[in-house]
């Protein structure tokens, strides 16, 4: 019963949560001063064509009633067309994100590992000169803009060094998987850019476990090390290391617009840099939406499995 | 540790303060060429010239400014808003603060960078869009963190004794609350503000806010990254000043503020 009020809790707050995320976007992008259709049309159009313009666009309508309709193709999947080249943006995002997807999948994976065991090792040892160095190296880390580490990697391996290709070209019809080189600097950019930010959050999740009574009794029983880490601590620090990885998760989407598009990586975030670029609004609108809705999702993902992995809630369902 | 310590001041002095005069310093026109594109570090041009031929020196003072302004201005009204609600939901638990901590853990969900690009593709060419974005998704954290330190001072017997003495909430944050958590208040706002600087670079290197010839430090990695080979110092100069911002701020912030531990837990990023 606490499982599925949980649930439906946690739900109706996304629900909510997605709502006003589509309120934002519309009002943000159509409700503010700065009018599409006079982006559109140019400084050197008439009055009449204006108003043509923005018929045509069915923008003469009451912004409840677009906002209405807008939301309820994205519901059913249509989020509309292009201002600039007239493709679907439902087919854009299609087209895309699969590549964003496996790109941010790589890159979690690499920083799972590494946060883990870093994690581990320093909240385990806290306090120590190795737990030092690495919280001094992790604030380092954290303290980088995402773009300047990548730009920095650009700079080392593909102009100085010139081991991997600075521009992710991927002939037309190709997928990125096709030409894995081209996946080493975007991967590595974001796993650089999101490692600080998760290590810190394990590390913080490790250290009131390895601390607390049990792992105590543990120790004195024998157990240390690898096993002690394996069998006590982690178990017990599962359910916020998932949740942190998945705040982290939800941040590479951040990330990923900065990497794709400095190195034209085929993905969502490219595309949607684009769009901001040439103030094509209805693709700003179905991008920003599809993303806000996927850091939702993978948001909300992580506090069901942080709760499913929480000992103490798990030992109270069966009652 | 004493000339460490020293040697961060000089260092966070130098880069905000050549940040915020650099307009005024007689360095030459920032939008005027003066040679050939990308000529590397020569007399007369100490950083070489950038993709258009224009004295990096130059653009370098021209672009701090408005980078840093929206980053202190987006750091302050992000502190004025955390400070009074992170204080009010601390202090008492009602259904109408409940709501407003939902409301704020609703707005930590969304990635910062998409609110600053959607509110930057509904009104393009303005920096002042960029610090507005940059408060806005930065007053979750504050809340948070000051929410989580008001929590730990209410507990204490001096509040309780506060309350029974009969003064009234304000009061109550400012003689009992505040004084104890300056320390907090101060490490979360320098944590924000590296975030915020970072932000407002980034906005640059994506080409919002103001547009060109105006460029702050981020955009101008981002315009001068194809002449690596031929001027490095045009990307790397920009960048140093960058680095060395984030991490004179981070060192300030993690020795001279409160511990990092208890922020770690609410500002992840």
């Amino acid at each position: 019963m606490s499982w599925l009020r949980f649930v439906a809790g946690r739900l109706a707050v996304g629900a909510l949560t997605l709502v006003t995320l589509s309120l934002s976007v519309f009002w943000a992008t159509e409700g503010l001063p700065g009018d599409v259709v006079g982006v559109l049309s140019g400084t050197d159009a008439t009055a009449a064509e204006r108003v043509r313009l923005r018929e045509s666009l069915g923008l003469d309508r009451p912004a409840a009633q677009r906002y209405l309709d807008w939301v309820s193709g994205a519901a059913r999947g249509d989020l509309g067309e292009s201002l600039v080249t007239g493709r679907s943006v439902g087919d854009v995002l299609a087209e895309r994100v699969t590549n964003s997807l496996g790109l941010v999948a790589i890159a979690i994976t690499v920083i799972a590992v590494i946060a883990v065991t870093v994690g581990t090792l320093s909240g385990m040892r806290a306090g120590t000169r190795l737990d030092r160095f690495v919280s001094t190296g992790v604030g380092g880390l954290i303290a980088l803009p995402d773009f300047l580490v990548a730009a920095l990697l650009l700079t080392v391996f593909a102009s100085v060094l010139r081991l991997v290709p600075g521009v992710s070209l991927v002939p037309v019809g190709d997928t990125p998987w096709q030409h894995p080189q081209v996946l080493v600097l975007p991967v590595v950019s974001l796993v650089i850019g999101g490692l600080g930010a998760a290590t810190r959050l394990l590390r913080a999740s490790i250290i009131p476990v390895a601390a607390g009574p049990y792992v105590e009794q543990a120790r004195l029983n024998g157990a240390r090390g690898i096993g002690l880490a394996l069998r006590h601590v982690l178990p017990n620090a599962a359910g916020p290391a998932v949740q942190a990885l998945a705040v982290m998760t939800a941040g590479l989407v951040g990330g990923s617009i900065v990497v794709e598009t400095l190195f034209t990586f085929p993905g969502v975030g490219h595309e949607l840099s684009q769009a901001v670029a040439s103030r094509d609004v209805t693709m700003v609108q179905g991008l920003a939406l599809a993303l806000g809705a996927v850091t939702l999702v993978v948001l909300l993902a992580g506090d069901l499995a942080a709760r499913a992995l929480d000992p103490t809630t798990r030992r109270s369902v069966p009652r | 540790m004493k000339s460490l310590r020293v040697g961060l001041i000089v260092l966070l002095t130098a880069v905000v303060v050549f940040g915020l005069l650099g307009p005024w310093l007689p360095v030459g026109s920032a939008t005027a060429p003066a040679g050939r594109p990308f000529a590397p570090p020569g007399p007369g041009h100490p950083f070489g010239t950038d993709f258009l031929g224009r004295d990096m020196l130059a653009r370098l003072a021209d672009g701090g400014r408005m980078m840093l302004l929206q980053a202190i201005g987006a750091t302050v009204a992000g502190s004025v808003v955390g400070i009074s609600v992170g204080t009010l939901t601390g202090l008492s638990t009602t259904p109408v603060t409940r709501v407003m901590l939902r409301v704020v853990d609703g707005l930590s969900a969304l990635p910062p960078l998409l609110v600053l690009l959607v509110l930057a593709t509904g009104t393009p060419g303005n920096e002042v869009v960029v610090a507005v974005a940059i408060a806005a998704v930065s007053i979750p954290f504050s809340v948070r963190a000051v929410h989580a330190a008001t929590r730990d001072v209410v507990r204490q017997p001096y509040v309780a004794i506060a309350r029974a003495r009969g003064d009234g909430p304000l009061r109550i944050v400012r003689y009992d609350v505040l004084p104890n958590i300056l320390e907090v208040v101060g490490a979360e706002a320098g944590i924000r503000f590296i975030a915020a600087a970072q932000f407002a670079a980034t906005a640059g290197f994506l080409g919002l806010g103001a547009s060109a010839p105006a460029a702050n430090w981020g955009r101008l990695v981002r315009e001068n990254l194809p002449g690596l080979d031929l001027n490095p110092a045009a990307l790397l100069v920009p960048a140093a000043l960058l680095v060395a911002l984030a991490v004179a701020v981070t060192a300030f912030v993690d020795r001279f503020a409160a511990g990092p531990a208890t922020l770690a837990r609410v500002v992840p990023r």
